[in-house]
């Protein structure tokens, strides 16, 4: 018995241990944007650089939110996300659920295609949608953007629900259709909440692309009133001639601590009823 | 018997194209459609001096497309092939041994770990590039080189030769990268019923075993296409060369070159996007004969 | 029902977010039905005022100057200026289109060629008369000119400048040539200490030791010149001041050498002064060095900042335009914004007044601005750029052979401009 207990013991400290250092290894530079960010003298680099920064200031934070509508960057990039995951798991879901367990004509060839459309170098992309939208008279509005966003995930959505759905047993829907549930039923009481993984996983995949995406609002979003928080961010880069490299630390740090947020609640529901034992026997 | 068996099956069909058409015609719109209008300019003489006023030209621009396939062309593909065998491998044994370990049984700060790891994927891509090549990189005041300084007094430019440079390039790709396999492989994890596990552990299995018997049969359909894209992703890779050794202002001196960007620096940056388009479309049968040998070689593999 | 736990666990809830993805799906599809279009840019009418919109890449402070000016024109004319991210870019895309395009653009003369080919641009003389500019320094007018046509209202200019940390360097160990610079980069190039740091290998900062030798990239009809003779020249020479400097051509690094005072001297343009002033280093200006061989001075690049034109607006609110043009081409804006951007004024008439003569830094400017040249505005610079860039690393970083990799670099760039067309 105490050998289990001590090997366990070691075991778990190794393992912590090494999370620790790849939590080192994960956030090296960030430590080093977030100490650019605390420090007072304000430069990108400096020959005595030191992790925790001699003169400490949160200035630039304070600029950060001060001297950019930070705020209205974040409430337009909370429209834009909000609407992107709901457009695009509303339409991926079915879609992801059909291709999984139906066999139909052309199933394996679309989806050959949508995996062979990620190979396509996408430089001049933007020009055929400009020339899309622009048609659609979609150009500088939320509803444009959105789509392209939701358009530009779908294939991953897609395509990953696809894979998990794949690995739900069938049996499972089986024993409801025997027990006189409907397709509907089936679908929305049985799939969906043993596919809460993927739905989750999916989801932040989609939060965290339109979150950080900004060449597509810089061109499809015009007006200073409509930027998001990463064309936001993206005009604060410092160049060879003017910004302010620790505010742009300090900006880009707290652009992406509201994803890390969401991540991290979002890891409560990462439990699938699948490991709880659906289908004994 | 055969009438309605037919009908049956026409009906699923068209049911089934019911219910994903919204998500079909999304995909048609933003991603097919690129790809169409691309194929277009491709055939027509869309320049600097002609931008706005084009017209078709025929083939012309895959005449000269073709002589972009030289010698330093082949040099950049094989490259191209290293970086991504490399990094794949590198990305598929990392993050499936730290899933792996996210998810055993004890573990009380689980969820802090995760959040952290997936700090690198949270930060916007060109950010995190330039911290990577200014605050470690840099050959005078980077954080690595003052380590190094004070290790060993040497003055290391990491980026300045040809194998550094990939080295640092593959560090930087796996940061970046290996946040989203492990958040796939995590998910995939955690769909495999824990039942397998039971059994196998009463039939006296080891972890080791059951890792390589239950769980990579078990993962391999779910995150197939993840690893799919990844792997398109990571041979497309365009930023993290460009920005790290070759943007204007801040070469290094290296000269790694993947087919991206040899096509930009040889053909983007002409503005010829009649040009430029004939060559991506290249670039675009050439990575659909790639996935497809992979495939078949993958399947003989099986055999 | 009775044999299937798994769905026993949350339906309720998972009927709900079911019903509430459902139901944001109806609103957006009832939204795009309604259709959401944006604002309304540029509605000129005869009622209401008519809305110029410019679009730039400065700072604030500068911005602030053209906004006082043109408050005048309130409330008939309302200028708005929006600072847009990848501009160049973006106008690429919507250069053509009304409903899109700016009115103007604040910036950079060296795009001119490439818009002015892609038919987008409105030569100024258009809207203001051919000799509009005639009281402009004709470095400046000379800039902005492309095809025999001027598509640029210059309001400032800027070039590089030999500066030098008065701690370290003394009075005397300035240098007037460059085999003195480079006796003092011997000097004092050691534990840690740079005597002279520039950015070697980026093609703007190297192209002043290209012009010392008398030779340039390319000539003013588009035709590169990297194997010449001068150019060859340049690079051997430059080569052994690169030895002294470190493996880092980008700009952090070299100026952070300079900030720290680990660098003596350095070359860079007047937007750095402000910078390492604030940092307390006392800082001196010094003309350029002259190159012992030819003696020329090096003569940088020139960078002229100004307002361009478009075509699709033009054509609409052509007496507009012109309106806000000439309230921005006052000479009190040119003064004003050069204060505040630490560049000269375009204007000749500026130099005459007080606060012009007493800037020593605007005056250091307007020094080398009679040897300075003016960035190259072709459409076929933007691929020299990329290939002089190589050619300097590869010859600065990679040790190649000066001889065979100009020969490399000129035919690499005949393809790529034969590739333009």
């Amino acid at each position: 018995m105490k050998m289990k207990t001590f090997r366990r013991v070691v075991s778990g400290v190794i393992i912590n241990l090494f999370f620790i250092a790849c939590c080192f290894l994960a956030l090296l530079p960030i430590l080093y944007a977030l100490s650019v960010s605390l420090d007072a003298k304000g430069s990108l680099l400096s020959s005595d650089f030191s992790f925790i920064p001699k003169e400490f200031t949160l200035a630039h934070y304070i600029k950060v939110f001060t001297e950019e509508p930070v705020l209205l960057w974040f409430r337009n990039t909370m429209l834009l996300t909000a609407a992107t995951v709901a457009l695009a798991m509303a339409t991926a879901v079915p879609a992801a659920y059909v291709f999984s367990r139906k066999r139909f004509a052309g199933r394996s060839v679309v989806l050959r295609i949508l995996l062979l459309l990620y190979s396509f170098p996408s430089i001049l992309s933007m020009f055929a949608i400009y020339k899309l939208m622009s048609a659609f008279g979609l150009v500088n509005t939320h509803i444009g953007l959105i789509i392209i966003y939701a358009g530009t995930m779908s294939v991953f959505a897609l395509l990953n629900m696809k894979g998990y759905f794949d690995a739900i047993p069938v049996e499972i829907e089986e024993a409801g259709r025997i027990d006189g549930c409907s397709d509907l039923n089936i679908v929305t009481k049985i799939v969906l909440p043993l596919a809460r993984p993927t739905l989750n996983v999916t989801g932040v995949m989609i939060v965290n692309f339109v979150w950080n995406e900004y060449i597509f609002s810089i061109n499809f979003l015009t007006g200073s009133d409509r930027m998001t928080l990463a064309s936001g961010l993206y005009s604060l880069q410092a160049t060879e001639t003017s910004g302010s490299w620790p505010m742009f630390a300090a900006a880009s740090l707290v652009v992406s601590f509201p994803i890390l947020v969401i991540f991290f609640l979002s890891q409560k529901h990462m439990i699938s009823g699948l490991t709880s034992g659906g289908v004994k026997g | 018997m055969k009438k309605s068996n037919r009908t049956i099956a026409g009906k699923r069909t068209a049911v089934a194209y019911l219910v994903s058409a919204p998500s079909l015609v999304l995909i048609f719109l933003i991603v097919v459609f690129p790809i169409l209008y691309t194929g277009y300019i491709s055939l027509t003489n869309m320049n600097t001096y002609h931008w706005f006023d084009f017209r078709i030209i025929g083939l012309r621009n895959y005449e000269r497309a073709l002589l972009v396939f030289d010698s330093g062309f082949l040099s950049a593909l094989l490259m191209t092939v290293i970086w991504t065998a490399v990094n794949m491998a590198l990305q598929l044994i990392i993050a499936f041994l730290i899933a792996n370990l996210l998810n055993v049984r004890h573990l009380p700060l689980r969820n802090v770990y995760k959040t952290i790891l997936m700090f690198p994927w949270a930060m916007p891509g060109y950010v995190s590039i330039l911290l990577w090549k200014t605050g470690m990189f840099n050959s005078e005041f980077g954080l690595l080189t003052q380590w190094m300084k004070e290790l060993s007094g040497l003055t290391v430019r990491w980026l300045q030769n040809d194998l550094s440079a990939f080295i640092c390039c593959t560090v930087v790709n796996l940061w970046l990268a290996l946040p989203f396999m492990i958040m796939i492989m995590d998910g995939g994890l955690k769909s495999i019923d824990r039942s397998f596990y039971e059994s196998a552990t009463i039939d006296g299995a080891g972890s080791i075993r059951q890792a390589v018997f239950i769980t990579l049969p078990c993962l391999k359909p779910i995150i197939g296409p993840s690893v799919m894209i990844t792997l398109f992703t990571t041979f497309k890779q365009f930023d993290i060369i460009y920005l790290m050794t070759q943007q204007v202002g801040s070469q290094t001196g290296a000269h790694i070159h993947t087919i991206i960007t040899y096509a930009y620096e040889n053909a983007f940056i002409t503005n010829n996007y009649g040009y430029s388009s004939a060559i991506s479309i290249m670039i675009f049968v050439l990575l659909i004969v790639f996935a497809q040998t992979t495939k078949r070689r993958g399947k003989e593999a099986d055999a | 029902m009775r044999s299937s736990p798994a769905f026993h666990y949350h339906t309720f809830l998972e009927e709900s977010i079911m019903r509430k993805a459902l139901c944001l799906l109806m609103v957006f599809i009832l939204f795009l039905l309604t259709g959401c279009t944006g604002n309304p840019d540029n509605q000129g009418g005869k009622s209401g005022p008519v809305t110029i919109t410019i679009w730039h890449d400065k700072e604030a402070a500068v911005i602030a100057v053209l906004e006082e000016a043109v408050k005048a024109l309130e409330p008939e004319i309302v200028v708005m200026f929006e600072k847009k991210a990848g501009m160049t870019e973006s106008l690429k895309l919507v250069g053509n289109d009304k409903n899109a395009a700016p009115d103007m653009y604040f910036f950079a003369h060296d795009k001119i060629g490439v818009y002015a080919e892609m038919g987008i641009l409105t030569p100024v003389t258009d809207l203001l008369g051919d000799d509009a500019l005639a009281g402009y320094l004709p470095l400046t007018v000379k800039g902005g000119t492309y095809k025999g046509k001027i598509y640029q209202v210059p309001l400032y200019f800027e070039t590089l400048l030999f500066m030098y940390n008065k701690k370290y360097m003394a009075e005397k160990d300035i240098p007037a040539t460059t085999e003195q610079l480079y006796a003092y980069m011997q000097r004092k190039t050691k534990y840690g200490h740079y005597g002279f740091v520039e950015q070697h290998s980026t093609p703007y900062y190297a192209a002043g030791w290209i012009h010392g030798f008398g030779g340039s990239l390319i000539t003013d009809d588009g035709v590169p010149c990297l194997d010449c003779a001068e150019v060859k020249s340049a690079l051997t020479y430059h080569k052994k001041f690169v030895e002294y400097m470190p493996g880092e051509t980008e700009y952090a690094t070299v100026n952070t050498l300079f900030t720290e005072g680990m660098a003596h001297a350095t070359i860079a343009g007047p937007w750095f002064v402000p910078t390492v002033r604030a940092v307390g280093i006392d800082v001196g200006i010094a003309p350029m060095p002259i190159v012992d061989e030819t003696g020329l001075p090096l003569a940088p690049y020139s960078g002229i900042q100004g307002l361009h034109v478009l075509k699709v607006q033009a054509q609409q609110k052509k007496n507009v335009i012109l309106q806000v043009l000439r309230t921005l081409m006052r000479p009190e804006v040119s003064v004003k914004l050069a204060k505040v951007s630490g560049c000269a004024p375009a204007v000749e008439s500026c130099y005459t007044l007080d606060e012009v003569t007493n800037d020593s830094l605007i005056m250091a400017m307007r020094h080398t601005a009679e040897t300075a040249i003016p960035m190259p505005n072709i459409p076929e610079m933007d691929v020299m750029w990329t290939v002089t860039g190589n050619l300097l690393t590869n010859v600065n970083m990679s040790g190649q052979d000066v001889d065979s990799a100009a020969k490399a670099a000129q035919k690499k760039v005949l393809e790529l401009i034969e590739a333009m067309k």
